[in-house]
């Protein structure tokens, strides 16, 4: 799956960070991209990470990784209504920097709408797929793993992905 | 938190079950019947959205459909998903488009 660096920089939230190091994909993003993120994501999956559970053990992996990310401090100049103050931090930096931020925190992405540029952490799956760094069959089971399938809203990314990726080829 | 009152008759059998269980686990049998009502509308309502956005997901109903059956609300936000997850996917599809070259 090796590729070199374009060192394209994305923000990523807890909920990006968590569903893509779900189904491995976090090293290979941190070897590609430049992934900023903020002390206070940092701080929830250091409380994700206190738990003895699926999510809890993701955290500890994710945070093995924390010197790789370049952490940035946002003052929270324009406000967010009904998101947390992490969100809000998030929202900002990707406002001040002009940057896309990767969440699949669907109260974040709606209210962002037209605000700033955010997608669902499934891109780098479809990215990797075109690029040819994983067979189709690879990206099928990473995205069940990825899936987490809590409520409809998940299934409605899951079951889109999927429609994407099986009718999908890879760039020749 | 508002509440609504909801009649309910039940059968003499029914609340001589309740009777037990509340007489066992030392609860309030109103009080349980109100969770375990609460515990199976959620499950009910999730597993039906399920099923909804299954069906959305894949064409076989439309956003209008939805709209009738439960309302604007969960209508817009499946249409809101579904929207965001085609833009990631094609923004996925220009990041491939890069790593490849």
């Amino acid at each position: 799956m090796a590729k070199n660096s374009i060192n394209e920089p994305y923000i990523l939230d807890t909920s990006a960070l968590l569903t893509l190091e779900s189904a491995s994909l976090l090293e290979q993003v941190l070897i590609l991209f430049s992934i900023i993120t903020t002390p206070r994501v940092i701080k929830e999956l250091k409380e994700f990470a206190n738990y003895e559970d699926t999510l809890g053990r993701i955290a500890k992996r994710i945070l093995k990784e924390e010197k790789k990310f370049s952490l940035k401090n946002q003052s929270i100049n324009n406000k967010l209504e009904h998101v947390s103050e992490t969100d809000e931090e998030l929202y900002n930096l990707a406002l001040k920097e002009n940057l896309v931020l990767i969440t699949d925190d669907i109260k974040l992405t709606r209210h962002t709408t037209h605000k700033i540029k955010r997608v669902f952490s499934t891109m780098f799956l479809i990215a990797f797929f075109k690029a040819g760094m994983l067979t189709k069959e690879e990206v099928l089971e990473k995205l069940e793993l990825m899936r987490n399938i809590r409520n409809w809203k998940d299934n409605i990314i899951y079951l889109l992905t999927k429609q994407e990726l099986e009718k999908s080829t890879v760039f020749q | 938190m508002e509440t609504e009152q909801l009649n309910l008759r039940v059968s003499e059998e029914l609340i001589n079950d309740l009777n037990v269980i509340s007489g066992l686990l030392k609860v309030n049998r109103s009080e349980w019947v109100k969770t375990k009502l609460a515990e199976e509308v959620n499950k009910e309502k999730n597993r039906l959205l399920m099923e909804l956005s299954t069906l959305y997901s894949k064409g076989m109903i439309k956003k209008k459909d939805i709209e009738e059956l439960i309302g604007k609300e969960i209508a817009e936000e499946m249409e809101f998903i579904k929207q965001t997850t085609l833009e990631s996917n094609k923004m996925g599809i220009k990041l491939g488009k890069k790593l490849h070259k």
